[in-house]
């Protein structure tokens, strides 16, 4: 059996042949393919920069404990 | 350097909830949020165990570990702050945490959780100390003033014990030296007799 003896054979070729005389020159899939390269073209930054982590900075990590005689009347009294 | 640390005396804590109150006024906790409970185990049968629970300010922090904007810093007394700046609420720290300290005040809107809040050890956060930005968004800071936490320090039977790790070690050794452990615990006899040991 040749390909052209198949049933559904001869409506490929006609969609085909209709593809080709109607598709014009700026088409659906064309106009989204290149939205898409645009956008990723202004999503690109012009400059990579590291990720860095946030530094809390000494002021925020000082140590803020005081042996104070409230603290040290606290441990006293603890002790009972 | 002294590292700060919670140590609850399970023999003492008679689950008062003093602690619990105490955290909210002191630090003006909003509602749906508890930085601090008193767990009970066992409750109402013999031998039962109520212990208070908040962050234990790890040495090794898991919920630091899994944060993914790294909100969480550790300061040099030991305390595990976190910024509600760069907090996006994602409840990591929340399944991290083997003491269920993070909470989140739930009131975004499409059930969103909110800003994470959890016991800051009563020392404030990233802002300018005793500014009233940090007591808005974390509450007293009363490390810098040269206290403790109030929880601690308001407990009646002095079940709880904050500060310095190596000092309130000390004083819990000494306790248990005094009074013996569980069963073994002055006064445990003429309770209990002999039906129970622990």
């Amino acid at each position: 059996m040749t390909s052209a003896s198949l049933p559904g054979a001869e409506e490929t070729t006609m969609s085909q042949k209709l593809k080709e005389t109607v598709t014009p020159a700026f088409d659906r899939r064309s106009f989204f393919k290149a939205l898409g390269a645009g956008a990723a073209v202004a999503a690109t930054p012009a400059m990579v920069t590291p990720a860095a982590a946030v530094d809390p900075g000494k002021e925020e990590t000082k140590a803020r404990y005081q042996e104070s005689e409230h603290v040290k009347n606290y441990y006293r009294v603890n002790r009972y | 350097m002294a590292r700060m640390k919670f140590l609850c005396d399970a023999d003492r804590c008679i689950e008062c909830n003093a602690c619990v109150t105490a955290c909210k006024n002191e630090n003006e906790v909003p509602w749906g949020i508890n930085r601090r409970r008193v767990v009970t185990i066992n409750d109402g049968k013999p031998g039962e165990r109520s212990i208070s629970m908040a962050c234990m300010h790890c040495t090794d922090a898991p919920c630091m570990a899994v944060c993914p904007v790294d909100c969480f810093y550790n300061t040099a007394d030991g305390v595990v702050l976190h910024n509600k700046d760069l907090c996006i609420g994602c409840g990591y720290c929340f399944y991290a945490c083997p003491f269920g300290a993070p909470q989140y005040p739930k009131v975004g809107n499409f059930g969103s959780r909110g800003k994470m809040d959890k016991c800051t050890y009563c020392s404030g956060g990233p802002e300018v100390d005793l500014s009233p930005a940090e007591f808005q968004k974390y509450g007293s800071n009363r490390l810098a003033e040269g206290k403790l936490p109030l929880c601690a320090e308001m407990c009646s039977t002095k079940s709880l014990l904050a500060g310095d790790g190596e000092i309130i070690a000390q004083i819990y050794k000494e306790r248990v030296l005094k009074r013996g452990y569980g069963s073994g615990a002055w006064g445990w006899q003429t309770a209990y007799k002999e039906t129970i040991a622990i």
